[in-house]
């Protein structure tokens, strides 16, 4: 691939959803590519980049956009402070909320584990404040291929033998004739799946109680992080939190509409909108 | 150093399993059929066992079950590991006294993942 393909290809990336894409990682675009390249009948990228500026095509674009994006994802990331989150966080938002409902955004959801994940988890909790409260999971992210395979609850064989254990395998997933294994229907149903760009200002899904957004910013453009924030500080609650990646930090962030949030460790709430004027 | 006993007829198999588990620091012995593993279970009791289904001599599923028999509260942990791999078969295994189920093929990823399961990675 061309430095130049490359280049067009990373810039498309960042224009339409903000990621970052370093030169150090133009292997990834070339491997991300390729079920595209074989379908289409291109030899190399820099055939489909000049396909693409001879015949500008905005949903083949966004196709492309799509297929760069990291989808790494598994069962139970992370999986401490997804059992903190059901067992102290949301009691605690249950209480406060309003007819006993309470709101979770997945953000970035990629192929669904994260929010099956936390759908097992809501199934298996044996918590008295939980009971009868209206729990309402939306999962989105940008990539339609991914939300169609999180939609349908459908996963191989290595996807499902990644942080899923044998007993929560056998309780909630039932194995189809070709080879995949299927999410129960009931926690398909708990789960509410949209496409959503992140960095749409446009794009508000409403107000939520907690909003997982893990490992998205980090693959972000710098630029564009503090946008992405100032619109998820926006969609919380009062008394709302967001939860990153494991490893992420907003310590860089300059006048950041997020800060550490003392509710639990790691997560962040949202930055007073005065706070947020006058910091501007 | 913790102990992982491998049970498989292939010896391929056996090789690869062997080379991850080291990596992940145990101490690693090896067996051919269930009945092989038995007496190695006889001689020391491992903290964990990767266990294939099909073996001639005597099978998985019969190994696993003399096995808790008779390890008198020395509970290995043990990790299936089959190309049987339905929910009916998965259930069997389960039931009758497996940690956890691999479906072959399997990757370092797997094995990381599902031993992580059990608490020993």
């Amino acid at each position: 691939m061309q430095e130049a393909t490359f280049h067009e290809l990373a810039d498309l990336a960042l224009k339409q959803t903000g990621q970052a894409i370093p030169v150090s990682k133009a292997y990834l675009v070339e491997a991300r590519l390729a079920h595209i390249l074989r379908r289409e009948g291109f030899a190399t990228p820099d055939d489909l980049v000049a396909c693409l500026n001879a015949r500008p095509n905005p949903v083949f674009e966004a196709e492309i956009v799509a297929a760069l994006q990291t989808r790494t994802t598994w069962f139970f990331r992370d999986r401490e402070r997804l059992n903190q989150l059901v067992s102290d966080v949301l009691p605690e938002r249950v209480r406060h909320s309003k007819a006993g409902r309470v709101r979770i955004w997945c953000a970035g959801v990629s192929t669904g584990q994260e929010a099956y994940s936390l759908a097992m988890l809501l199934k298996e909790a044996d918590i008295p404040a939980l009971k009868g409260a209206r729990i309402d999971i939306t999962a989105t992210d940008i990539c339609r291929k991914a939300l169609d395979q999180a939609r349908g609850g459908l996963y191989g064989h290595f996807e499902i033998q990644t942080g899923l254990s044998v007993h929560r395998l056998l309780a909630n997933f039932e194995r189809l004739e070709t080879g995949h294994w299927q999410v129960s229907e009931e926690l398909r149903e708990r789960i509410g799946f949209r496409q959503h760009n992140l960095v749409d200002p446009q794009a508000r899904l409403g107000q939520f109680d907690i909003i997982l957004c893990r490992n998205v910013l980090s693959n972000m453009d710098a630029s564009r992080r503090g946008a992405v924030c100032e619109g998820l500080a926006d969609q919380l609650q009062p008394g709302g939190i967001v939860l990153l990646g494991e490893k992420e930090t907003l310590s860089a962030e300059r006048n950041c509409a997020l800060e550490p949030s003392r509710l639990m460790g790691g997560a962040f709430s949202a930055v007073d909108k005065t706070r947020r004027t006058q910091a501007a | 150093m913790k102990r992982c006993l491998i049970v498989d007829d292939s010896r391929v198999v056996r090789k690869v399993a062997s080379r991850i588990i080291r990596d992940m620091q145990f101490e690693v012995t090896e067996a051919g059929d269930g009945m092989e593993a038995l007496e190695s279970c006889r001689n020391a009791m491992p903290d964990a066992i990767l266990l294939d289904w099909n073996m001639p001599v005597m099978n998985g599923l019969d190994f696993l079950r003399a096995l808790r028999r008779e390890d008198e509260g020395k509970t290995p942990k043990v990790v299936f590991c089959s190309t049987e791999n339905d929910a009916e078969h998965i259930g069997e295994a389960v039931r009758s006294g497996a940690d956890e189920f691999i479906m072959k093929p399997f990757d370092s990823g797997i094995l990381h993942s599902k031993f992580a399961e059990i608490g020993l990675a």
